[in-house]
């Protein structure tokens, strides 16, 4: 009910507002007419995402509303496809996207810092929180909660684990119970799950112990959030960790029988790192999109459409900035966009976390 | 005037020699029987003629066309060498009517379609097909079936006519009829003809010349007479008619005379071939052994093991030890023992 | 030998057009199976992707997945998973061939086009299914532990995937059996059975023997589609941590952080280093079955064995494999599309929605997805076959150097796994600048497809072509007509039913297969196939088993024109 009115308010906003080719939007440069015009002569901007097509309907309708002639080419696909896309296109030289969308922020700032990012300062870039903004170039633009789902089901209140630290309690009160019916992401398969554990290696300080008790319930590691959430609603796993939130509470909307928990030890934020392509056939199209969805009308709808969770602070809502920190304060441990994702893309680093992770959490086998 | 002369030809499958060398002539209006067991390249050699085979070495000319020559590499792909094929399955184009069928080979040789039409009706009629016209294949009897198929290799007047076994699909009594038949046809048009068969009565009474091969090299040829009446070799002389084989040691050679020898028994037959060695082997026609009232030159007595009727004759067999003779007669005998003459100028030894 | 082959130029000479036609078919099919076959061999052979500059050469790929233990548990379960298969697919498939063929069981007529549906459903889909249906919380397994208190099954385990495998693969054993059956004339059984044998013993000392040879082809064929399974081990053997070599390879995606082509292209030439030998094995085994042929019994009349009160029971096992096997699964998965959320403790029937397919139908990719499937079966499938014709015409009854090149050039194809063909085709579609426009085009998953399937399509039509009498064709060449005249004319007229059935069949291979365009995937080259390998990894459970069902739905309807036509779904 409130997310509607803040869209009918948001909104108004916006109509109230000089149209977008007659004058620059406040605190915009004054050329920005300009650019509206080149985006508009260019006539689309090409999207590669990996954001379901679902999420982001809303926010292409909204954008094509808003600039009218602009038309959207969205290609959804998965992390690792997206970026053999953007590398194996401009090896080839051939047509590729103007923007790239992907929740895998190590191998987005490993794009940006191999140079296939465009500088661009955005006018709303002032907006953002400093750890989203990196160079001018790779822009975080959610704001997504790293969340544990578990069965409501078959899991008591009191067994519901409320932090990090409850969670290795839980699973060390009651092995039995827990014996392969925990979940989270297969590192080796998916790299959000990797990235995830890493961070939380970093802050975590009783880490490896959370992971022993993890590796003692014999867990079942799954390659996709979708599978994980599938087998916690049908019950057969109990609990999940490190599910993006976002993904998470729009399918407790849909199943009853899922529930999320925010930790309160501390709760992982992640943020889907968008960029504009040094070799952008649609640069001035890409740049209105990108500044759409930095803005404030744009984080609306991702907050109350799309379901991803506004990165600004004057943005209202549940799955908000804003909203969650009233709720967990300084639990929130933003992800920061910047080189320190691209620690664990060396090769040896990675394999050896991988094999000391599989070694104290995987599954006995 | 020769349509077809094939000389020294030579085909293998891999390392297996089919033809080891055959030469062979066609002339206009003569009917040539390829004779030979399974396995001797008849059929093979037809279809290397036809185009269908690839020979190594050699030639094949067709009405004075070279259409293949293994020293220049030359080789004429089958369609353009112009001939008739009778295949021994007929092979009618089964999606074809009998009018589509026969007329195929004129519109692929442009023929205007009146012309078609009036040439394969009378081929049809000529044949006797006048009426089945817009049947399909399947809708004929065997006997129709293969004189569609005879009709569509001629249509287009081909100097030479290949029949692969034309009459083995027939059963035994139709096989007869059709054979006058077909030796009429041939005679009417004036057909220069190949005809593989491996049926020697059939060859006989068809063609003009036989050509008996024998592992891919021609073992004799000539006129049904001189094949039957008089062969060179063993090989010709046991395929060409139903014989009575004895083996014995030649005793004695004398005038183009051989007398054939074994335990307690002696004949006198015609030397034939060339073997000098001491054995030997006499091959005498199941028709010209006779019934003898008594003892005689070249007359053995040997018990009846049984008699056989056969319709138009009777059929003996005798038997004693490693002697064993057939011979035709016209009325049943007692059982017991009897003389029977091997006539000197009827016995080959070999 | 060498001098048969020296005379093929001279007898080209006259026929240019002729020759320059079947070069063209034969270069394009050569260019076509060998530019993304030798791109994986020379990416296996460098250190990162072939089109990186710092790519240099070396083993380091080999060197590094020989060292990964994972790589060796792959091995091993593919071993095990392709013996299990073969344990199980071949005696069933055989005793299912027997049973059918042989005796009086009941209801064959309805049975038999039941039989092959296995082989037409995406295997995704049947894992999807499984999962649904007998899964620890699955439909089946909450109400049959309901009754009995407990489920004695886990499919998850490596066993159950053997043995699902398994029994998915008896259509393919039961296909080579059944033909070897009818071919062998039944009366080299009576011949038996009139010298004493019992029913049982003509089965095992006469009739086992004679179609011996059939059955070896597919024991290697099932071994070999053993170490190509991908979405069950996907689906099933992912969670417990049971990596089959094609999972291996995905996995390799992603296990560097970055995507390691040089090492899924190492894992794709081991995993041909495997194939190509059991393909090779394969084609010697036709051979020698091709010679048992020549001493087979004559073909005539069979008189049905009576099975007497067995029937019953012989048909109640096959239809408990079919329960098994298809029902299950694809019950699970209708159901799961129609409800919101399921599993212990929920009462259906309130979750019942129609919400899955109202998404389905409202996004354009899915419906794009959907109607490109579509697409590619029919128009695809049909081009797909005029292209093998032109393959098999090109090499019909032509037994030259050239003929066996094709032959062996067709198999290679068959060795590479799905997955990393759609992925070599990408970097084909990629790097060869007059494709790449082509490449966000249903062409690209066409080109693809038509190419991982080409030794199946063409055993479709190289089994119709030699039906053909070779009499009817030189009856043709001897009347006049050159040989593409015969083809048009005489050969094509004649194989018209048997190209509509390899339509119909490739049609529904199209519709099923999903590994292939995984790497293809891109708006406009979207396919059902690839959808439910994508949404199965975003997360859209729901979009997964409503795609699946409309996928069966499709499957189904070609089956059913395949039937309602006549076509025999095998020989």
């Amino acid at each position: 009910m409130k997310s509607v009115r803040h869209l009918a308010l948001a909104l108004c906003a916006w109509a109230a507002l000089p149209l977008a080719h007659a004058q620059a939007p406040a605190g915009y440069p004054s050329d920005y007419a300009a650019l509206v015009a080149a985006a508009k002569q260019e006539g689309k901007v090409r999207i590669y995402a990996a954001t379901d097509t679902a999420a982001a309907n809303p926010l292409i309708k909204d954008f094509e509303a808003l600039y009218p002639g602009v038309k959207v080419e969205y290609s959804d696909m998965n992390t690792t496809e997206l970026y053999n896309r953007v590398i194996s296109e401009k090896a080839a030289g051939g047509t590729s996207g103007d923007v790239f969308w992907s929740s895998s922020m190590d191998l987005q700032i490993k794009l940006v810092n191999d140079g296939f990012a465009l500088t661009y300062k955005s006018p709303e870039a002032s907006k953002l929180p400093d750890w989203a903004v990196w160079r001018n170039e790779g822009y975080g633009t959610t704001y997504e909660p790293i969340v544990f789902i578990y069965n409501k089901r078959l899991l008591k209140p009191e067994e519901v684990p409320q932090s990090h630290g409850d969670l290795a309690k839980v699973l060390a009160a009651n092995p039995e119970r827990f014996k392969g019916k925990l979940t989270s992401y297969d590192i080796e398969k998916s790299g959000v799950g990797f990235l995830l554990i890493t961070q939380d290696a970093s802050l975590n300080p009783a880490f490896w112990d959370m992971a022993k008790a993890i590796g003692a319930a014999s867990p079942r590691f799954q390659s996709s959030s979708g599978t994980m959430m599938e087998r916690v609603g049908s019950g057969e796993n109990l609990l999940g960790f490190n599910l993006i939130g976002s993904y998470a509470l729009q399918r407790a909307k849909k199943d009853p029988g899922i529930g999320v928990v925010m930790p309160k030890d501390y709760t992982l934020v992640m943020s889907r790192i968008m960029f504009i392509t040094k070799t952008a056939q649609n640069p001035n199209a890409a740049k209105l999109w990108l500044d759409y969805i930095l803005s404030r009308r744009g984080q609306t709808v991702i907050a109350n459409q799309s379901g991803l969770g506004s990165i600004r602070a004057d943005v209202e809502g549940e799955l908000t900035a804003h909203g969650l920190a009233r709720t967990l304060g300084n639990a929130l441990k933003p992800i920061q966009v910047g080189p320190g994702l691209l620690t664990y893309l060396d090769q040896a680093k990675r394999l050896e976390f991988i094999k000391q992770w599989q070694q104290t959490a995987a599954a006995r086998k | 005037m020769i349509k077809l002369n094939v000389d020294d030809l030579h085909l293998s499958y891999g390392s297996n020699a089919i033809l080891k060398g055959v030469s062979m002539q066609l002339s206009r209006g003569e009917v040539v029987s390829l004779l030979g067991p399974s396995g001797s390249g008849k059929t093979t050699l037809l279809r290397a003629v036809a185009g269908l085979e690839q020979p190594h070495r050699g030639s094949i000319r067709i009405d004075g066309q070279n259409v293949f020559d293994g020293a220049t590499k030359l080789e004429v792909p089958a369609e353009r060498r112009n001939l008739g094929l009778v295949f021994q399955s007929y092979a009618l184009w089964p999606h074809k009517t009998v009018f589509e069928n026969v007329a195929y080979g004129l519109i692929l040789r442009k023929t205007g379609k009146e012309a078609i039409a009036e040439k394969v009706m009378s081929a049809l009629k000529n044949l006797g097909l006048g009426q089945l016209a817009e049947r399909y294949p399947h809708q004929l009897s065997g006997g129709q079936q293969q004189r569609v198929a005879i009709a569509r290799a001629l249509v287009y007047n081909p100097p030479v006519i290949l029949l692969d076994e034309p009459l083995s699909n027939l059963d035994a009594k139709m096989r007869e009829e059709a054979r006058a038949w077909l030796r009429e046809l041939i005679l009417k048009l004036q057909l220069s003809a190949l005809v593989v068969t491996h049926d020697q009565n059939e060859a006989m009474a068809m063609s003009d010349r036989i050509l008996l091969l024998s592992e891919g090299r021609i073992e004799q040829q000539g006129t049904p007479q001189e094949m039957y009446g008089n062969p060179r070799t063993l090989f010709c002389a046991d395929f060409m008619g139903n014989n009575n084989r004895i083996e014995g040691r030649v005793a004695e050679r004398r005038d183009g005379a051989a007398l054939l020898a074994g335990e307690g028994w002696q004949l006198w037959g015609r030397a034939c071939g060339d073997n000098a060695g001491a054995s030997g082997t006499g091959m005498i026609r199941l028709e010209r052994v006779r019934l003898a009232d008594g003892p005689g030159e070249n007359r053995l007595r040997l018990p009846l093991v049984t008699s056989m009727y056969l319709g138009d004759r009777w059929e003996y067999l005798f038997h004693e030890g490693e002697l064993r003779f057939r011979a035709y007669g016209h009325e049943p005998i007692i059982a017991g023992e009897h003389w029977i003459e091997m006539p000197r100028d009827d016995l080959w030894i070999f | 030998m060498s001098s048969v082959a020296a005379t093929v130029p001279a007898a080209a000479g006259g026929f240019p057009g002729r020759q320059w036609s079947r070069g063209m078919v034969i270069s394009l099919t050569a260019l076509a199976v060998l530019a993304p076959i030798l791109l994986i061999l020379y990416q296996s052979l460098l250190d990162a992707p072939f089109f990186d500059q710092a790519a240099k050469p070396g083993f380091g790929a080999y060197r590094f997945i020989f060292d990964d233990p994972d790589f060796w548990s792959a091995a091993k379960n593919s071993c095990f998973i392709a013996v299990g298969m073969a344990l199980i697919a071949v005696p069933l498939g055989a005793a299912l061939a027997f049973l059918m063929v042989r005796t009086d069981l009941p209801g064959q007529r309805w049975l038999e086009p039941l039989l092959l549906i296995p082989v037409f459903v995406s295997p995704m889909v049947l894992s999807f299914g499984y999962v649904v249906a007998a899964g620890p919380v699955g439909f089946y397994s909450v109400w049959f532990s309901d009754l009995f208190g407990g489920v004695p099954w886990n499919v998850y385990s490596l066993t159950s995937i053997a043995v699902i495998a398994g029994l998915t693969h008896v259509p393919h054993v039961y296909l080579y059996a059944s033909a070897a059956l009818k071919n062998l004339g039944s009366d080299v059984e009576e011949a038996a059975r009139m010298s004493g044998a019992s029913p049982l013993r003509v089965a095992l000392d006469v009739s086992l023997p004679m179609v011996m040879p059939a059955l070896l082809y597919s024991a290697v064929l099932v071994f070999f589609l053993g170490f190509e399974i991908f979405g069950l081990a996907l689906v099933l053997g992912d969670p417990e941590g049971h990596l089959v070599l094609a999972t291996y390879l995905y996995k390799l995606t992603n296990k560097l952080g970055t995507p390691s082509y040089h090492l899924m292209a190492a894992v794709a030439v081991c995993i041909i280093a495997v194939t190509v030998p059991l393909v090779m094995l394969q084609r010697h085994l036709m051979k020698n079955a091709a010679k048992y042929v020549s001493v087979k019994g004559k073909a005539g009349r069979q008189r049905p064995l009576p099975l007497g009160a067995w029937r019953w029971l012989a048909a109640a096992l096959i239809a408990g494999w079919l329960v098994v096997t298809v029902l299950v699964p694809l019950s699970g998965i209708a159901l799961r599309s129609v409800v919101n959320y399921w599993g212990e403790g929920v009462s259906l029937v309130d979750v019942l929605t129609l919400d899955h397919f109202r998404t389905v139908f409202g996004q354009p990719a899915l419906m794009r997805g959907i109607w490109n499937t579509v697409l590619i079966g029919t128009i695809g499938g049909g081009l797909a076959v005029i292209c093998y014709t032109a393959i098999g015409l090109a090499t019909h009854r032509q037994p030259d150097g050239w003929s066996r090149f094709v032959d062996y050039l067709v198999l290679v194809p068959r060795a590479v796994p799905g997955l990393l063909a759609g992925l070599a085709f990408l970097w084909v579609f990629l790097f060869i600048p007059f494709l790449s426009p082509l490449r966000s085009t249903i062409f690209a998953v066409w080109l693809a497809y038509t190419v991982v399937w080409l030794a199946y399509g063409l055993r479709l039509v190289s089994s119709s072509l030699l039906q053909v009498g070779a009499e009817l064709e030189e009856a043709a060449r001897s009347a006049g007509a050159s040989r593409a005249r015969t083809s048009r004319d005489v050969t094509l007229p004649l194989i018209r039913h048997g190209l509509l059935a390899s339509w119909l069949l490739v049609f529904m291979i199209f519709e099923r297969e999903y590994s292939t365009a995984v790497y293809l995937l891109n708006p406009g080259t979207e396919v059902i196939g690839s959808l439910l390998v994508s949404l199965w990894a975003t997360g859209g459970a729901d979009m997964v088993a409503a795609l699946s069902v409309i996928n069966v739905v499709l499957v189904a309807v070609g089956l059913g024109v395949a039937l309602r036509f006549g076509v025999k779904l095998h020989d």
